[in-house]
């Protein structure tokens, strides 16, 4: 219990610091959200646009450390501000189109990968110098040196442009309904393929390795050993025995790799025209929608805190020395 | 017996499991691979619905819900301000002339003081209520109540807005300023019945407009794709033709590229790169464009508070020394032509003086004049191939562009080039938008590429270019006239514009403003921006093009409503089409 309360006071204070550096850091940028706006334009906007605009925005000049407490004071109370680059539109709102599909792509990815990567690491390190041994793992430390969103550019070139297969973007085509239907779901799954494709095969590699190294070093232990003699099953020794074991260096892993999957899927989303918070990300900063761009860091800081948290509770469960040290 | 047995179900069990493994994950792969495969076979791109536009002009990932046609910053601006709600006067660009749209007349009273519109009749709005001048009185007095709806600046001009009866307005002018016409022509007007009980229009969300134009019903709306169907009071009988706007939400100027390519899109305002070969050659029946040189002319502005750029004959021995038909080719794929001496866009052609255009003799390719030039400026040449100035200082300045924006880029590009030839040394420096807009907005640059603004007429272009009162100092922020340049010759020709309301009298006036243009030469035009325009003619007839230019083709010519012209225009291939296409450019002039 101790244990989970020093590690919740931890990620409050790493809440804390996120939050004033995603206040702070935007506003380093050069110009405001009027001009920014303006921009966008190229001129086809008169100039008197540019007052309209500042006074749209009600732009304050209050001294910035007073801006960050009344900041502070809103987030508290659930409040993101108002977007500008969505105008009228609370960030909240804005961001809450995008979020289940950038959960869903990110998410979907992040199991997907996950799962195929540790279970292909396991066989790695059970059959030694096998098959699955020598063409998996440089294979997909090959394909994870190259970043997402260039598999992803490649991937809709070939699949989406010259053969047609896959949709050229988009979460689902405009002719079927959203809702609970088996279009509906189908037609998003294709319209899937692509994004979380890349995903995984970027990321595959990392689960692979770490669980196929770790899975050696423990199938050398003496309990493995002992497993062995007392004549259980190979499948009851691979999985229950070793994998279990092997398993914790990745769990642990993945609470980091939420960070990075998210990350890297706003990118993949921009390729794909995904209608996640990736591309409201760009929109943000090309505006200099400080709202907006506050509002989604803080989501994803959540989300790796969030993240991080249960792989705490789960690491707790996994590895029963982390139960005894802290208890 | 016993150790042989155990051996042995290790082994059965083993090779179960060496087995299964592998085989569950192959099978499991086989199966998602093969659904994936058999759903991307039969998928075929579905046909687009006949009779619905498709429109891709902004560049959005999702749509929020926004039919606020008075407020600058809003999202899914396109047809709102082009489709749903209607200006007084639509300013064709391609004819230069005011059609009647809200409004049928306008008439200048009191020495031009006083401007009086006549209001058209008939019209009714999405709900079926009339709509009256107290309409356009109660949209400008909104304007007065809340200036962030002000976004053409009317209330800088105006006095006082009345009303004289159903079909008349006046709008009193707090000084003699007969270029504001433009700007209150543009106004698109909301009707009094609903916005009089809205608390805040500067932040009012509209969902459910209730307008004057052509598209008015919100059929649809997700956050990838909305459509608008007709409104069914529509003032013009029988139009439109076409049933419903379809807006998809495509993220960037590549994504919209390919929706054009593949036929999913109908109208679209995006630059295209080598578009004969990419769009027109993969249908030729069907793929059309037309870009003519209507939008903004482009600039190189040369900071003129700055030594050596104050010197009139460096910033035409500048302007000599760029070889601009080797420009608009690298740069813009020769969708545009060097500019002429004047500046003026093709939306001004009717404007040009032939005398001004022949007396600008700086905007040619010619490296011995440009260095003639220098030479009598006093700039000689330093030891290192470059010229120094009277200090013995080497000629050495930065040009500035917007990183991303690769025709700017490589404009500038080719304009280092050119004044290396005349011994000044030049190097491009591509900032973000912000940084960039912010440094030349507050004077603090040698050189930069730039916009200029386009009117209804060559004052507001004029005027943000050399008028003695668009001038800040420098370090403060000025939203034209980047270059700081004053000419007391245009300011006086500009005032008197200012009170001319004789299309002949303002013809003379714009002359005159073209010949202190080229005399003085206050910045260096590089070309006029065309107006991107890509349309399928396979599923719609009308769009406007170089055989039939009724107007403008672009998209991208929303903000005074132009759009309309072509939306109203325009007949879906399956329908009986005649063809003629001219019945919103018959300009009824009073």
């Amino acid at each position: 219990m101790r244990y989970i309360l020093k590690r919740l006071g931890f990620y409050l204070l790493a809440g804390w610091v996120a939050l004033t550096l995603n206040f702070f850091l935007p506003r380093l940028m050069p110009g405001d959200p009027a001009t920014a706006l303006f921009a966008r334009f190229r001129g086809m906007l008169g100039p008197e646009a540019l007052d309209a605009l500042r006074e749209t925005f009600g732009l304050t000049d209050a001294p910035l450390i007073m801006q960050y407490f009344t900041y502070l004071g809103h987030v508290l109370q659930g409040d993101l501000g108002i977007s500008v680059a969505y105008f009228p539109s609370p960030v909240l709102d804005v961001i809450q189109g995008g979020l289940v599909w950038t959960v869903l792509l990110a998410g979907s990815a992040l199991i997907i990968s996950f799962v195929i990567g540790s279970l292909l690491g396991v066989a790695a390190a059970w059959w030694r110098f096998g098959r699955i041994d020598s063409l998996a793992p440089p294979l997909s430390a090959l394909l994870g040196a190259f970043p997402y969103f260039w598999l992803a550019m490649v991937a809709l070139y070939i699949f989406g442009f010259k053969f047609g297969w896959f949709p050229l973007g988009h979460a689902y085509s405009d002719a079927v309904t959203p809702g609970f239907n088996a279009a509906f779901i189908a037609d998003v799954a294709r319209h899937a393929v692509l994004p979380v494709g890349t995903v995984v095969i970027a990321t595959i590699g990392g689960w692979l390795l770490t669980m196929r190294n770790t899975m050696v070093m423990v199938l050398g232990m003496d309990y493995v050993n002992l497993a062995r003699a007392k004549g259980l099953s190979p499948s009851r020794v691979a999985l229950r025995y070793a994998a279990r074991n092997a398993l914790i260096p990745s769990v642990t892993g993945f609470g980091m790799a939420l960070g990075f999957v998210l990350g890297g899927s706003l990118l993949t989303e921009i390729v794909f025209s995904y209608p996640g918070q990736g591309y409201l990300l760009v929109q943000a900063v090309r505006s200099q929608d400080y709202a907006l761009m506050q509002g989604i860091f803080l989501i994803i800081t959540l989300a790796v805190l969030g993240a991080n948290f249960i792989v705490d509770l789960v690491s707790l469960w996994l590895d029963p020395r982390i139960r005894e040290t802290t208890s | 017996m016993k150790r042989g047995r155990m051996l042995r179900g290790r082994m059965t069990r083993g090779r179960r499991l060496r087995v299964a493994v592998p085989a569950v994950l192959v099978a499991a792969l086989l199966v998602a691979l093969a659904a994936v495969l058999l759903t991307g076979c039969t998928q075929e791109r579905a046909p687009l619905p006949e009779g619905v536009l498709v429109v891709s002009q902004e560049q959005q990932a999702s749509w929020i819900r926004n039919f606020n046609p008075l407020t600058t910053a809003s999202a899914a601006r396109w047809p709102t301000l082009s489709g749903i709600y209607e200006p007084l006067f639509i300013f064709n660009s391609i004819t230069s002339e005011f059609v009647p749209w809200l409004a049928v007349g306008f008439e200048w009273r009191e020495n031009n003081r006083v401007l009086r519109i006549t209001t058209r009749e008939g019209v009714r709005w999405s709900d079926g209520r009339p709509f009256t001048a107290g309409d356009v009185a109660f949209t400008f007095e909104l304007m007065r109540e809340f200036p962030a709806l002000d976004r053409r600046g009317s209330w800088s001009f105006l006095d006082d807005v009345r009303l004289v009866n159903d079909n008349t307005v006046e709008f009193h002018f707090e000084r003699l300023y007969v270029p504001g016409f433009g700007e209150i022509a543009a106004q698109q007007i909301v009707p009094e019945h609903i916005w009089k009980d809205v608390e805040d229009p500067v932040t009012f969300s509209n969902e459910e407009p209730v307008a004057t134009g052509p598209f008015t019903e919100v059929r649809l709306f997700r956050n990838q794709v909305f459509e608008l169907g007709r409104n069914p009071y529509y003032w013009q009988e029988g139009k439109p033709a076409v049933e419903a706007l379809r807006m998809p939400a495509l993220p960037s100027n590549d994504r919209a590229n390919l929706a054009l390519v593949f036929d999913e899109i109908d109208w679209a305002g995006n630059f295209v790169p080598a578009i004969d070969r990419v769009f027109v050659d993969r249908d030729p029946d069907a793929h059309a464009y037309w870009f003519p040189l209507t939008g903004s002319t482009i600039f190189l502005y040369a900071n003129t508070k700055r030594e050596p750029f104050d010197d009139v004959r460096v910033r035409k021995a500048v302007s000599l020394s760029i070889d601009r038909e080797l420009l608009v080719d690298v740069a813009l794929f020769r969708y545009s032509r060097p500019s002429d001496p004047t500046a003026l866009c093709d939306a001004f052609a009717s404007w040009r003086d032939p005398g001004a255009v022949a007396a600008g003799d700086w905007v040619s390719f010619d490296v011995d004049r440009a260095n003639a030039l220098l030479d009598e400026a006093g700039y000689a040449w330093g030891e290192d191939g470059f010229r120094v100035d009277g200090e013995g200082k080497r000629l050495d300045f930065e040009i500035l562009t917007v990183s991303g924006w690769s025709d700017w880029v490589r404009a500038a590009q080719v304009i280092t080039r050119g004044l290396a030839d005349v011994g000044i040394e030049a190097s491009v420096r591509t900032g973000d938008f912000g940084s960039w807009f912010q440094r030349v907005q507050e004077g603090n640059f040698d050189m930069s590429l730039g916009w200029s603004y386009e009117g209804p007429t060559p004052y507001t272009f004029y005027r943000w270019l050399m008028a003695s009162d668009t001038v800040e100092p420098v370090g403060e922020i000025a939203p034209g006239n980047w270059h700081r340049y004053a000419s007391p010759e245009a300011d006086r020709v500009l005032e008197a514009f200012e009170g001319e309301a004789d299309p002949e009298g303002q013809r003379e006036l714009a002359a005159e403003l073209q010949w202190a243009f080229v005399t003085e030469a206050p910045a260096i035009p590089l070309y006029p921006n065309p107006s991107w325009a890509e349309f399928n003619i396979g599923r719609f007839d009308g769009f406007p093009t170089a055989e039939n230019p009724y107007a403008d083709p672009s998209p991208n010519k929303f903000d005074r409503g132009e759009c309309l012209l072509v939306l109203t225009n325009l007949v879906p291939r399956g329908q009986a089409a005649d063809g003629s296409a001219d019945d919103g450019s018959q300009a009824e002039e009073q």
